[in-house]
């Protein structure tokens, strides 16, 4: 098909880098946010804004918010059809009831799970799940969205596509890809070292977007290789569901097998019996941990079939001291508190496998590492726009010629993917700010402002592109940085005003994460500014001179891309 | 016992200054840095000694901070930061990365 190895990896990486390109951006700007999730969380709800706390007492604090939890109407409604009869009431038989926290929350993440009673597959649970205030034990409410770890997270990983879990497959399908993108721009790239440090920005714009394309590409080679890989291994289970599928029979015999082994009971003895204090089971896991060097703090408590004479609770660490995701869980019987078994010391394959899956969902304690994954995500955005760029510039004046369109349409996708993400991220900040506390759903509202606004500047690039089938640049670039800024700053703003949380005051009580979000967006509009500024400049000189030739002053558009990427954390 | 800072902010250092000195023994970059001459290939080794060198120290030193599987993260992390830090100089500001490497007479020809 190609002449040689060179050119078909070359037609491999042009055009399956193009295609996925607009999900992977997606992935890596998503991704490099959902590093300060919680953070951004804190941002989103204020009732949250206080110190991160240790998970506080079971008995006294996380076992009587439990008792009061029933799952929330939309769950229940989602299980119409999948019950004899009707729906009940109240949910009264508890699966399960989890408390999780990490270094970074001020809030524990409550979740209790119900049996289903009469549903036609018999393992059906539905969930009830709250953030709560571990000072008071009061839950927080249900209608808001913490943006950071329930809207920007999952986007990373699902696209937020739930039908048949695509998003989960095409997130999935672009990360092998990309692993088949890295290796072939390798082979396509003739001097990795020679032009290893090489940024040409004063040469035509191509030439300045193909060396940030490089440069990015090659110095965050390692970042790119493993997160896409880890990210793989982290979903295997969804990619290969084997166990829930054609092993179905085999998987659920494995299980009761285990609970014989690790006499973990599998089933509910049918018998009610109370709980002993789980404070001191936290407690004597935390001398077990101790014990073995490993002290630590409580990330994750659960209570397997709550209520019951089988009931256990399971203890498990919160890994920040390390990259491996180990949690070292401890477990009891709930009714006397007497020790059921640790978790085995971990076999190889384990421990490579924690390892990995760690690396990647960075439980640790590390800010500078946290702020470097910023950076490598970032990196990989301007790796990915530049690529956009350089397809756009190669290409656009001979579409131009030829009078096609295939330029104006790659060019408009790319302003909607880049500007037009940014567009749609400071649009659901500014509405999370402007929205009333009270307004019932008003998660809602922020995903129906987000989507909305992503579509606008979408129609926007489009419509304004009619330079680019000219071989000109599409002003939507410009129009839409000015955008950018205007809501970074509007959301700054909004939030000093609304909250009184204001940069002078975040930095002096050293409250990080608010001061960091804002700061952030500073940044963003700062460099927004400068961009758009840039861009106008260049639009006057191309307008002066009236000729279609590359201007002498290329490459500024891919640098200061890079600097708008670089600087939003 | 040092503070975990001091060692994370040699690390970066070092790794900044060791690939300043990498990309100064590449022709086109000491152009870029030092005007119109080639370095000398004494000047060349000593170059890329110091700058493999400068990156061995920043992973000692983030070993010294961190569990080593949390230094080996830090460092490849670093490594692209600081890379890319000194591409940015090369670009905009060339003249600064004189101060890693002071030209002496006999290095031009």
């Amino acid at each position: 098909m190609f002449q040689n190895f060179r050119l078909s990896m070359a037609w491999l990486h042009t055009w399956f880098g193009l295609v996925l390109g607009f999900v992977l951006m997606v992935v890596f700007f998503y991704g490099s946010l959902s590093v300060f999730d919680r953070e951004i969380d804190r941002w989103a709800i204020p009732s949250s804004r206080f110190a991160p706390q240790p998970m506080p007492s079971f008995d006294t604090i996380l076992a009587p918010a439990f008792q009061k939890m029933q799952p929330a109407k939309e769950a229940v409604a989602l299980l119409e059809g999948r019950v004899n009869g009707p729906l009940p009431e109240r949910f009264e038989v508890v699966n399960s009831w989890g408390a999780y926290t990490t270094h970074r929350d001020p809030v524990v993440s409550v979740f209790a799970g119900f049996k289903v009673p009469n549903a036609k597959d018999p393992d059906e649970t539905v969930f009830a799940v709250h953030a709560l205030d571990p000072r008071s034990g009061a839950v927080l409410p249900q209608g808001q969205l913490r943006i950071g770890s329930e809207f920007f997270y999952p986007l990373h990983y699902s696209l937020h596509l739930t039908w048949k879990d695509l998003g989960y497959w095409i997130v999935g399908f672009s990360a092998l890809m990309m692993l088949a993108a890295l290796v072939s721009g390798v082979v396509m790239h003739r001097k990795i070292f020679r032009e290893f440090f090489t940024f040409r920005r004063h040469k035509t714009v191509q030439r300045g977007a193909l060396d940030l394309h490089n440069l990015t590409g090659v110095v965050a080679l390692p970042f790119h290789f493993f997160f896409a890989f880890t990210g793989l291994v982290i979903f295997a289970g969804i990619y290969f569901p084997v166990a829930h599928t054609q092993l179905h029979d085999l998987h659920e015999l494995h299980e009761r097998v285990e609970a014989r082994e690790t006499g973990l009971p599998h089933e509910r003895a049918g018998v009610a019996a109370p709980m002993a204090s789980v404070d001191k089971m936290v407690a004597q896991a935390q001398r077990r941990w101790e014990a073995k060097g490993m002290a630590g703090d409580v990330g994750f408590v659960n209570v397997t079939h709550v209520g019951d004479a089988n009931a256990y609770v399971s203890v498990y660490r919160a890994g920040t001291d390390r990259v491996a995701l180990t949690g070292e869980g401890i477990h009891f019987k709930a009714t006397t508190g007497e020790l059921l078994r640790k978790d085995p010391p971990r076999t190889a394959v384990d421990s490579v496998n924690e390892f990995l899956t760690g690396l990647h969902l960075q439980h640790f304690r590390h800010w500078m590492l946290r702020w470097l994954y910023v950076l490598g995500g970032l990196l990989g955005c301007v790796c990915i726009a530049t690529g956009f760029l350089f397809f756009v510039e190669k290409r656009k004046q001979q579409h131009a010629k030829a009078g096609g369109q295939g330029a104006r349409i790659v060019d408009a996708l790319a302003v909607t993917t880049v500007t037009g993400m940014l567009i749609a991220t400071m649009a659901m900040l500014v509405a999370n700010r402007l929205l009333p506390e009270s307004l019932a759903d008003k998660g809602e509202w922020e995903r129906t402002v987000f989507w909305s606004a992503w579509g606008v500047a979408m129609v926007h690039a489009f419509v304004r592109g009619g330079a680019v089938a000219r071989a000109g640049m599409n002003p939507a670039w410009r129009e839409q940085c000015w955008l950018v800024a205007a809501g970074a700053m509007t959301a700054v703003v909004s939030n000093a005003l609304t909250t009184g949380d204001h940069l002078a005051r975040t930095i002096s009580t050293g409250y990080w994460p608010v001061a960091g979000v804002d700061l952030s967006l500073l940044a963003t509009a700062v460099v927004s500014v400068l961009v758009a500024r840039k861009l106008a400049r260049r639009a006057e000189q191309s307008t002066a001179s009236a000729t279609s030739t590359p201007l002498p002053k290329g490459g500024a558009l891919g640098a200061s891309m890079k600097n708008a990427e670089a600087s939003h954390g | 016992m040092v503070d975990p800072i001091v060692l994370l902010g040699g690390a970066a250092v070092s790794a900044v200054i060791g690939f300043g000195w990498l990309a100064l023994a590449m022709d086109t970059h000491w152009e870029q840095v030092h005007g119109e001459t080639s370095p000398s290939p004494a000047a060349v080794r000593a170059l890329r000694v110091a700058g493999a060198l400068a990156l061995a120290v920043s992973l000692v030193f983030c070993l010294g901070a961190d569990h080593p599987s949390m230094a080996a993260l830090v460092w490849l992390m670093l490594l692209a930061g600081s890379a890319t830090a000194i591409a940015a100089t090369l670009s905009w500001q060339p003249r600064w990365l004189r101060l890693l490497w002071l030209r002496r007479g006999g290095d031009g020809r």
